[in-house]
């Protein structure tokens, strides 16, 4: 399914809207994690765990929300926004919304 | 042995209203989604329907839901093995889709809802790092044609 | 463009399996996982407790002794009491090998309770002394501590605690709830392991009385006095969490280990 974050479907004209479809997941971290955090805090440098983390939450929750349209019929979501919140202690969750439409 | 007591009070407790909460929720929202499904809504800046543009208004839906203590007892229990929150993606979800509701069912004379945003954000106790509540906040542009 | 709205029939943003399994699983997992941990570490805190000779643990709880001081009575019917006890601890250290002397320290309150602090040192509470008058039936508490300090069991339940306590909060960070799940888990845990030792103590206060007095007359009046004044609670579930086993079976067990020994008693 083609995503994109602009107004219109690069080169295709949209013939129906389907309405807001959405994807979202809820992850924690493990302990051990956190443990390699906190000692990466003292000498600093890039998490490598919590990025991996993160970008695996962000494709979940893409692949939620092409879900979510293909069950719509829909084969293109446009006007993707990202949102990222934490709602529990150590975790995080990513959501991601759009317009579901029909291109040809 | 008496806080072994008091915890399994508590989890049951969070259990049980709040499984009943939920499913009363889910009901409410899947019968007003069912109703309201006529209303066009985008999260698109453009018009869906070229015709002459009345007025426009900016419409608000905000909702705020409490974690129960049983989801608390799952997310810290996460917390230490990793992987998905479920207890939580249930609580987001039912936010998310209540926000919106309310948001159309601000504006039902309306002919379109175009540029849907959504806020979430956490409350919490100051200081503690649990989460008490989850605030949604959906904001998007009523449209009204001329008749 | 056209307006097509349809809803999802199912809800993919949220997982269907049941939030009780999932519960039951993880903290099965956590407590399994924290057991093994504990478990190997317990053995480790174990091995260091009885390498740990009494002059170290005499040199290392050093501040402490200062604060026991405290406790010491300026007012003179105590003082009488003290020098009474000191020399029933002394003449009991005789019968043990206990290479420095144990100082006694007299503590006013009801409860019926001696501790054995680390250092050497023995509290006895005036509760204590009410409920055993008589020197035969103190000596034998007294002894159970002495035997408590041969055994090394206060180290011993100290590093357990110790390790318990910072292992919960590395994996649960302090203060969260799930800490409070894992509590039970250690009470249960080291109220087995506490009662196996209160057993071995007074299985060794049996000896040690026994050497000194020749006959083990007023052992268990201590005992007797608990189930008498009904201090001991009632309800059996409670009792797998205690740190001491049942005043009867501590009584009965004694029993069984004097007549395996043939100890001399008019009555028990």
């Amino acid at each position: 399914m083609d995503i994109t974050n602009t107004e219109t479907f690069p080169g295709k004209t949209i013939i129906a809207s389907h309405g807001v479809v959405s994807g979202s997941t809820v992850r924690a971290k493990h302990a051990g994690r956190d443990i390699m955090a906190s000692i990466k805090n003292v000498f600093g440098g890039e998490l490598k765990g919590y990025t991996e983390l993160l970008e695996e939450s962000r494709n979940e929750a893409l692949e939620r929300m092409q879900n979510q349209a293909k069950q719509m019929g829909a084969n293109a979501i446009i006007n993707v926004r990202f949102s990222t919140s934490s709602v529990a202690a150590g975790a995080s969750e990513i959501y991601v919304y759009g317009t579901a439409v029909t291109v040809e | 042995m008496d806080n072994l007591i008091i915890l399994a009070v508590l989890i049951s407790c969070g259990y049980f209203f709040g499984r009943h909460a939920e499913k009363k929720h889910y009901r409410s929202i899947v019968e007003r989604e069912n109703a309201l499904i006529s209303l066009p809504i985008t999260s698109s800046r453009h018009v869906m329907i070229l015709r002459e543009i009345d007025s426009s208004r900016l419409v608000l839906g905000g909702v705020v839901i409490s974690v129960d203590y049983f989801k608390r007892i799952l997310a810290g229990l996460r917390n230490i093995f990793g992987g998905n929150v479920r207890s939580y993606e249930t609580l987001l979800d039912r936010a998310r889709r209540e926000a919106v509701l309310r948001l159309r069912e601000s504006c039902l004379d309306a002919d379109e809802i175009i540029n849907l945003r959504i806020e979430t954000s956490s409350i919490s106790k100051g200081g503690d790092s649990k989460i008490g509540c989850v605030e949604v906040l959906a904001y998007a542009t009523a449209i009204y044609y001329k008749k | 463009m056209k307006y097509l709205p349809s809803l999802p029939e199912k809800n993919d943003n949220v997982s269907h399996n049941h939030p009780l399994s999932e519960f039951a699983l993880l903290s099965a997992g956590l407590i399994l996982f924290f057991g093994i941990v504990y478990l190997i570490l317990g053995l480790l805190v174990d091995l260091a407790a009885e390498k740990i000779s009494y002059e170290t643990e005499a040199a290392l709880f050093q501040a402490l002794s200062s604060r026991v001081d405290y406790f010491d009575p300026q007012n003179d019917d105590l003082a009488e009491e003290k020098q009474r006890v000191q020399q029933i601890v002394d003449d009991l250290q005789t019968c043990t090998d206990l290479p420095y002397a144990i100082q006694v320290h007299i503590v006013k309150s009801d409860e019926t309770n001696a501790i054995a602090l680390p250092g050497g040192h023995i509290a006895v509470f005036t509760g204590l002394l009410q409920a055993v008058p008589q020197d035969n039936g103190l000596a034998f508490v007294l002894a159970h501590e002495l035997g408590h300090f041969q055994n090394r069991d206060h180290l011993r339940s100290l590093g357990r605690s110790l390790v318990f306590y910072s292992l919960s909060a590395m994996l649960t960070g302090g203060n969260s709830s799930i800490s409070g799940l894992l509590a039970p888990t250690f009470g249960l845990t080291a109220a087995q392991y506490s009662q196996a030792r209160e057993s071995m103590a007074d299985r060794i206060a049996l000896d040690t009385c026994n050497c000194r007095f020749g006959n083990i007359n007023g052992a268990v009046d201590f005992f007797r006095y608990i189930i008498e004044m009904k201090l001991d609670s009632n309800l059996q579930i409670f009792h797998y969490f205690s740190s001491h086993p049942e005043t009867q079976k501590r009584i009965d067990e004694l029993k069984a280990y004097a007549d395996s020994k043939g100890y001399q008693y008019s009555s028990f």
